[in-house]
């Protein structure tokens, strides 16, 4: 059995949990969590996820797990995950399109991968095989990248296109990562979208990011919501209709109440793009 | 082939001097050290955070030696983060031991399990009340240490410690806290063999007390019940379970 998940969601973060929590605000309509921060762990987290769970459904978002990989799976951790997510009662789990490590060796930092044959190729054979370890739906999330890969700054989207269809996968549409992208390598975000097969998008993430000096966007979930971002997410959710929006926020986190006014952001933009919305 | 592509992107993050070979691999010089910052970047702050007192005790110059030294090994073999502390402390500590203050490694070492036990995996449940004819059931985030040093106390800026032996129970409270609690050394054994859980709590004692050549007498007897007591009061004894077939 899943819980149903709709409409504008929240990522549950340590900073923020107390208040959060407590409060249990009614225009959160559900929750995100990173598995790895849960799995075999007491103490404060695991309050946290039970608490959470008598008040929203809880979807999952993977850290650990990225799709680019060379090394075989740790079968032993597919299969603890695959169990902690299936009491969730998840409809869907995602993981990064990027190399997450090496030789065993974890960035715990989300690395891009070449946009080449080879890696798509790759990257759609680990996710087959992970979606059938876990035994839950999976799908793959555009990542934001910093290094320019050749002249064509849309060639990640073909790119992800292509390890849509090879792996005939979901995606998890992360519009702020796609405007960072478009930003640092000088094409419309907007020409990215519209690659996009519609159909296989099942939740969206927006966030804010950090402009360096040197005007290099950096994907930190540690500011607000950009207005080019929100103005990105009304373009998307016009194409895809009602998918799930979640906001992300990491890093300097501040108190609640900013983060209830840009998700009422986020609702008009939902209602008003796609005709749906109630929250919980 | 993303083989070569990726083994020059652990190069670039974790050797102790990215190669311009790597970086002329990857092509782009400038924002591949943006990566290389951006992954140490995040495993400094949760090291530095885990032993915040060890770092502030040796400086900054000398924890972030052994911090890259450990880098250039290869970097985390965990996927958690929360572990990644851990793999640096073991790295890290034998060296301190050999070069720092001789009590820097008792504090690194407590700093670490205090971490471990705040992070620690979720209690069992008991099947049993606690009962001395059943094994007993121990919280999973309780430690016991014997240090050299009485590290858990802080000290003046800059004083250190002189030696004082202290054993110390490590132990996650009602609030999430890692809590130090001072333990006999016949206490401590009792908590060892309780944590090992193949005897009964009778036979343990049995064990220990002959092991320290202590009679259970009366008075034995009263010391253990406080001390039993204590420990079910704050959650490092959960209850009983039988003993195997
Ligand atoms: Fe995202």
């Amino acid at each position: 059995m899943t819980r149903d998940v709709a409409g504008i969601g929240l990522g549950l973060r340590y900073d923020l949990a107390t208040e959060l929590l407590e409060r249990t605000p009614k225009n959160i309509a559900w929750l995100e969590i990173h598995p790895e921060n849960y799995i075999d762990r007491g103490g404060r987290y695991q309050e946290m996820l039970d608490l959470a769970r008598e008040d929203w459904p809880v979807i999952t978002h993977g850290l650990s797990s990225c799709l680019g990989a060379l090394e075989p799976f740790d079968a032993s951790y597919l299969k603890e995950l695959g169990t902690f997510l299936r009491d969730l009662e998840i409809p869907w789990h995602s993981e990064h399109l990027c190399l997450g490590g090496v030789d065993d060796r974890f960035f715990h930092d989300l690395l891009p991968l070449p946009f080449t044959e080879e890696a798509a190729a790759i990257a759609s054979q680990r996710l087959i095989e992970m979606r059938d370890a876990i035994g839950v739906p999976l799908a793959l999330e555009n990542a934001s990248y910093y290094a320019p890969q050749g002249p064509d700054g849309l060639a990640e989207a073909d790119f992800v296109v292509e390890v849509l269809e090879k792996a005939d996968a979901k995606l998890l549409l992360d519009v702020n990562n796609i405007y960072v992208n478009g930003r640092n390598f000088d094409f419309d975000p907007k020409l990215y979208i519209d690659k996009i097969p519609m159909e296989r998008v099942v939740q969206i993430h927006v966030a804010g990011h950090f402009v360096r000096d040197d005007g290099l966007r950096i994907d930190t979930h540690g500011e607000p919501v950009p207005d080019d971002v929100y103005e990105l997410l009304d373009y998307t959710l016009r194409k895809t209709g009602p998918v799930p929006v979640l906001l992300e926020r990491d890093n300097n986190v501040p108190p609640l109440d900013e983060l209830l006014s840009e998700i009422d952001e986020l609702w008009t933009i939902y209602r008003n793009a796609t005709g749906v919305g109630d929250a919980r | 082939m993303l083989a070569d592509h990726a083994k020059a992107i652990h190069r670039v993050c974790f050797g102790s001097e990215p190669s311009e070979a790597d970086l002329e691999l990857l092509g782009s010089r400038e924002r591949w050290l943006v990566y290389r910052d951006l992954v140490r970047n995040r495993l400094n702050h949760v090291i530095g955070v885990a032993l915040a007192r060890t770092k502030n005790a040796i400086g900054e110059e000398v924890f972030q030696r052994a911090v890259d030294e450990w880098f250039s090994t290869g970097g985390p073999t965990t996927r958690y983060l929360r572990y990644v502390p851990s793999e640096l402390a073991e790295f890290a500590i034998p060296i301190w031991q050999r070069t720092e203050a001789p009590w820097v490694a008792d504090l690194a070492g407590y700093e670490i399990t205090a971490w471990e036990i705040r992070y620690g995996p979720p209690n069992p449940t008991p099947s049993h009340e606690f009962a001395f004819d059943r094994r007993p059931v121990l919280a999973t985030a309780v430690k016991v240490l014997r240090l050299a040093y009485p590290v858990h106390n802080e000290p003046a800026p800059g004083a250190g410690y002189e030696p004082d032996p202290t054993i110390l129970c490590l132990y996650r409270d009602k609030n999430h806290k890692a809590i130090p609690r001072k333990l006999n050394p016949l206490a401590a054994d009792l908590l060892d063999a309780w944590r090992a859980g193949d005897q009964t709590v009778a036979e343990s004692v049995q064990q220990v007390a002959a092991a320290h050549k202590t009679q259970i007498g009366p008075d034995f007897i009263e010391k253990l019940s406080t001390l039993i007591a204590d420990f079910l009061n704050r959650g490092i004894l959960l209850g009983g379970q039988d003993p195997p077939p």
